[in-house]
Order: structure tokens, then sequence, then C-alpha cells
């Protein structure tokens, strides 16, 4: 009986629960954290889809001139407070030796940790390789200071980190589509998102979807803009699934470094189908006040006065966007490209 | 080919004396920008970039407009946007239809590619002459920062109006001109000297004068035109202020690589640590350790600026209402835009300014 309660209450302590916000770099790890706080035993709670509790959440409590992503991730950190005895949020600065993230991304966690003081434990493990640089054995110290928290046996800790990498190079692996799939796509083989709706259209729009993956992901802030185009027989690619050689290329012709390391595959898609014109239209959705954007957006539009290659929308999104404006804009970009055929 | 940068508060001194040292004859120093300047450049910047962006896009168009052709800027690879600025900016300028070359500075590279990008904007100058040319920049903005603290100190005090502007109107001229690293030490050590000789001050003002640190985003910070000459105000209320960020620190090597000094801005970054363990751009840590040392130092508040969409700026203001609660150090922050309205400004300065006093009043009584 004793013994049962002991083992009861140990596997108590084994399985803590750790909070993941769905929000900003979720979307580029997540296949990472997740298996490796599951590897380790660990419950891993992640917050819902951003929903309408989450977005007011956000506009309450979130400094007022953060981005609008940024905000949601207050809002789902907020959400997930008391569900969790931990969470992960880690001060992430970037994986290339030059390129950076972006700034916020590394203040987050002490931001959270300062304005909520009722907050748990935030598991934040700095790691920049640009700037800081850090290498593997800065890694390897994050991962065992981390396993450590969830088990004490590291061959365990180790395992579940391998099993975390090989998932997150899967993942990606199935993200970036080959240069002969894009192809396929060009020929209307094969669609990479949802199925386009045809209607009475023989061939369905070729329309490359640009924006942060945290923005194309979330369907409430891009205000479901996958489906709506599917539904009027768009067929999309986005900018996270490009082949990464092509955006490289791209990069590469600037006489300038691009170091904000998640917009270059947003400027590089963008170039790529400005040069080659070979779809039908370009829509770039970009988040309000967001700094990256704000270069991107001017460079992308700027770039496409030069070329004759496809016409470019630009869309700016926050919290006050309104649906019917936005589809709107949208159906009048459609209505173009249709005439312009 | 005349050579232009952006106007950067006295700063503006530091670029002449740079590009002088380098060799450059046909220096064309930047207008100070007025109202115009900045809806000039708003009118041509893209929508939520940060202010200095739509500032500096202004003077570059009146200068281009007044006949200079080399721009020069900062570049590289950085945090914050502000090494973005050129490329957009060549755009921008290009599609206007002008006839320019960028010549951009990577300020956070590498000693050597420093070196080598100041070449390329010098007068055909050898290696050794550039760097020698930067230590000679690097010791007159030392100077340069030095008058600009007395300057802040006298003006809050004088009891003639206007009398320490025009002395320091005059050193900072003679600083740039000066010729030789011994006859500028000889000046540096009369600066103290002139201006206790020049300026008379109110001495019963001196003894319950409050004092307030300027801080936030280094452009901002330090340029009057944007800030809507922060300093002066202050001044003009009895504040003695001093310039928390200092660009002279960033570009001293001299007293970087020196391990028996540590620069006020590294005392900062380790002050700041607990708070926020790292560097995240902009002058974040700084300013975070700050609201710690000026305790220590026992001045009365700070008052933090930066421009608004300033990304590493707005970590601060988000960190920094715990910290200043925690020691007791009153924060005052302020965003500032092109459409920053004067009196409302003046207005929260004030406001700030009463508080100080009531409370030093409370703590003496």
């Amino acid at each position: 009986m004793i013994y049962e309660s002991e083992h009861k209450g140990a596997k108590m302590r084994m399985k803590k629960k750790v909070g993941i916000p769905r929000a900003l770099l979720y979307y580029k790890f997540e296949a990472l954290w997740t298996t490796f706080f599951k590897e380790l035993g660990a419950t891993v709670i992640i917050s819902p889809d951003t929903n309408k509790t989450i977005k007011d959440l956000a506009v309450r409590y979130a400094p007022d001139e953060d981005c609008y992503s940024t905000k949601l991730y207050f809002g789902h950190a907020i959400f997930l407070k008391d569900k969790v005895d931990y969470f992960f949020i880690p001060r992430f600065g970037s994986d290339h030796e030059v390129n950076v993230g972006c700034p916020k991304f590394i203040g987050l966690a002490q931001v959270l940790d300062s304005l909520f003081p009722d907050f748990p434990e935030i598991i934040m493990p700095y790691y920049s390789k640009a700037k800081a640089n850090h290498g593997k054995r800065r890694l390897i110290r994050i991962i065992f200071e981390i396993g450590f928290k969830f088990t004490l046996n590291p061959v365990k800790i180790l395992r579940a980190a391998r099993r975390a990498i090989k998932a997150h190079r899967e993942h990606e692996k199935n993200l970036y589509i080959s240069e002969s799939k894009l192809e396929k796509w060009l020929q209307s083989k094969v669609s990479l998102n949802i199925k386009p709706n045809l209607g009475n259209r023989n061939e369905p729009l070729k329309i490359a979807l640009v924006g942060h993956r945290y923005l194309l992901n979330d369907n409430l802030s891009n205000l479901n803009i996958k489906e709506s185009l599917a539904e009027k027989g768009v067929d999309v690619i986005t900018s996270e699934q490009m082949p990464r050689r092509l955006i490289e290329d791209q990069m590469n012709k600037l006489d300038y470094n691009m170091y904000f390391d998640y917009v270059r595959e947003l400027l590089g898609t963008i170039m790529y189908f400005q040069e080659n014109n070979i779809i039908d239209g370009i829509l770039q959705l970009a988040v309000f006040s967001c700094g990256p954007d704000s270069i991107i957006l001017e460079l992308a539009s700027r770039y496409s006065q030069r070329t004759s290659g496809p016409p470019l929308l630009q869309l700016v999104i926050d919290e006050l966007t309104s649906e019917v404006g936005f589809s709107t804009r949208l159906e009048a970009f459609l209505d173009m490209i249709e005439r312009r055929n | 080919m005349p050579f232009t940068y952006p106007h950067f508060g006295s700063l503006t001194y530091v670029f002449e004396i740079l590009l002088t040292e380098l060799g450059r004859t046909d220096i064309m120093l930047p207008k100070e920008p007025s109202r115009k300047t900045s809806e000039l450049g708003s009118r041509y910047s893209p929508e939520f970039v940060c202010t200095p962006f739509k500032l500096t896009l202004g003077t570059f168009i009146e200068m281009l407009e007044l006949g200079a052709d080399q721009l020069g800027i900062g570049g590289g690879n950085m945090y914050c946007r502000f090494g973005l600025y050129w490329p957009v900016q060549r755009l921008i300028l290009e599609d206007l239809g002008y006839d320019f070359e960028f010549y951009p500075i990577p300020i956070f590279d590498k000693p050597l590619n420093l070196v080598k990008s100041l070449q390329a904007v010098g007068n055909n100058c050898t290696v050794w002459e550039t760097i020698k040319a930067f230590r000679t920049t690097w010791i007159k903005t030392r100077y340069i920062e030095l008058v600009d603290e007395l300057h802040f100190k006298y003006r809050a005090l004088e009891l003639e109006p206007n009398q320490a502007d025009r002395l320091v109107k005059k050193l900072h001229r003679e600083i740039v001109e000066i010729k030789g690293l011994g006859n500028l030490r000889r000046l540096g050590k009369q600066i103290p000297e002139k201006f206790e000789n020049t300026i008379e001050i109110d001495k019963e003002k001196r003894k319950n004068a409050i004092r307030i640190g300027v801080c936030g985003e280094i452009y901002v910070a330090l340029e009057p035109v944007l800030n809507l000459d922060v300093h002066r105000k202050l001044n003009d209320l009895g504040v003695i202020t001093t310039n928390c960020v200092s660009f002279g620190m960033l570009i001293d090597f001299g007293r970087k690589i020196n391990p028996f000094i540590r620069l006020p801005y590294q005392k900062a970054r380790k002050a700041a640590k607990p708070y926020i363990g790292q560097r995240c751009g902009g002058e974040t840590q700084e300013n975070i350790g700050d609201i710690i040392l000026y305790k220590k130092k026992n001045w009365d508040g700070l008052v933090h600026l930066y421009p608004f969409t300033c990304m590493p700026e707005i970590i601060t203001r988000s960190i920094a209402p715990e910290v200043s609660k925690k020691y007791d150090m009153p924060f005052l922050s302020l965003v500032i835009d092109e459409h920053t309205g004067e009196t409302g400004y003046l207005t929260r300065l004030e406001a700030f300014v009463d508080l100080l006093r009531r409370k030093k009043e409370k703590m003496i009584g």
C-alpha cells in the first residue's frame, strides 16, 4: 500500500506539464519541441488554435506597441497560465552564423516574466549562433539543463534530444518541396495546400502566398485566407514551402545581406516569382508594426515595380482588420488577375 | 563628389572629424532637419518603419537637392533594422530620380572590415592612416561628449540665458578644427575651467536642482530635432540632465581594450543581467542597467525615449516598470514619432519633474 502510493507520487512527479504557446516560433519548431518534451516523459500542453478568447486576452494584456503576432503570443501564454507547471519559451536568437531572428523573440520570456509575476516557472534557454557564437556545446548544455528538470536519466535525455532533432529534420523535409515538385505544381499536376474548388474555371489560378509562418498557419490572424482562396479556385504555394535553394539563390543576388533570417524566405519567394513570371499573382501578408516586414514590404514593392512580373498585392493585418474589407480587396485582386489573363 | 551623412545631434561633429581626418575635403555638412525634413521623409517612407528612417531619408533628399551625391550611413548585420536602411532608401531615392552612391559603414563588423569600409570612404588612405584617423576621432569624441555633459549642467543653472549655448558652439568648433593630439589634450583640460569662468551660475539652485538622465534608443536620445530638444526643455525647468547613452563609448576602442577601465555601458549591461540576460539589439540592456546604476549614483529619475515601432526598445519599456519599482527609480517612457506634439510632450515632462521635486522635498523635509 505504502509502496503503491509512493510509486504513484513518483509517477505524478514524473508527469510534469509543459506549456507551449501556439504562436511565433512554435510554427517553426513544433516538431522539435513537442518530441523533446514527450520523450522526456512530460505532458506537453499546447494552447489551442487562436480563438476569440485568446485574442481578447491578447489585446487586453499585451503591451500595446508590440506587433499583432507578439500580442497573440501573450494571449496564448495567459490562456495556458493555470494549466501548466512549466512554460517553455526559449530565448532563441538564430541558428545561422550571421543572420538573426527578431529581437522580440529573445526578449519575450523575460518580458512575460516581469509583466506577469504569477506565471509558473519559465524554461528559457538562450541560444544564438549569431552574435553570441553559441555552438554545439551550448546546445548540449541546454538539453541537459532542461532534461534534468524532468528525468535523472542522462541516456533518456540524449535519446530525447536525438529523436527531437530527427523529428525536426523530418518535419522540415516534408515541409519544403523539391524543385521537381514545384515544376509539377506549376503544371497543375499536384496541389500543395487545400485543393482548389474549380467551379466554372478549367485551370486554377496560381498564386504565391507570402508571409510569416506564424501568420500563414494561424487561421484567426490571417482571416482564414488559405480556405477562402481555395474556395475561389486559387491554387496556393506558400513561402514556407518554397525550395530553399531557390530562396538562397535569390538572396545571393542582393548586394547587401538580408540579415533577418525569417524574412529571407518571404523576399526570396517574391523575387523568384517576379523574375520568372510563371504564376498569376503574389499575395503578401504582413503583420502590423512588425519591424522586418516594414522593410520587406517596401523592398518587395519597389523590386516588383522594376520587373514585369506577376501582380503583387500587399495586405497588412492587425487586430482591427475587418473580414469584409479584407475579402473585398482579395476579390478585386483576383478579378484583376483574371482580366489580365 | 560632395559627401554627406545624416544629421545626428552633436555627433554630426564626430563624423565631420572622421571625414576630415580621412582626407575628405568635399564634405557637405548635413542641414539641421526641420519639420519639413521629417514631412518629406515620411511622405516617401514605408508605412510603419521607425522614425529615424524617415528623418534620415528626409535629410538625404534635402542634401541631394543641394548637390551632394555620396551618402554615408551605418550598415552591416545587427539586431534592429538600421542596417537595412540604406538598401530601402537607395531604392526610394533611385525612384525619385536622384543620382548618388551609398557608402554603408558596417558598424558592428570585425574591426578589419570596418577599417576597409572607412578606407573606401577616405581619400586614398592607407590602412595605417585610416586607423590613425579613427583613433583621432574617438579621442576627439571624448571631449565633445564632455562638452555636452557640462552643457546640460550649466544650461540648467546659468543666470544669463544662452551663455552656455554660445560657449558650447564655440568649443565644439574648436575641438573639430584643432590639430595635433597634444593641443587637443591641453584644450580638453581647459574645458571645465572655461565653463566655470564664462558662465555665472545660480548657487542656490545648484544645491537642490534635481538630476535626470536621458536614455533610450541612441538616435532619438541624441538627436535634438527628433526628441524635440528634451535636454533644453528639462534644463529650462531647472533640471540638470545627462545623456546615459553615448556613441563615443561604442567607437572608443582605446578605452574598450584597456583592461583597467570598465566603461559605463559595460557596467550597465552587467547590472541588467538578471532582468534581460542577453543583448537583443538597441540599447535594451544598457537602459535597464542604467535604471539601477543611476539610482546608485543618486540621480532622481530617468527619461526613456524611443521611436515608434522600435523593436528592441519595446522590450525595455515592458521590463522597465518592474525594475523601476524594485529600485524606486522614477522612469518615464515616451514614444517619439514625427507626429509627437510639442505641447503634450512638454506637459508630460513638466508633470514628471513636478513629481520628482515633490518626492525630493518629502525626503528632505
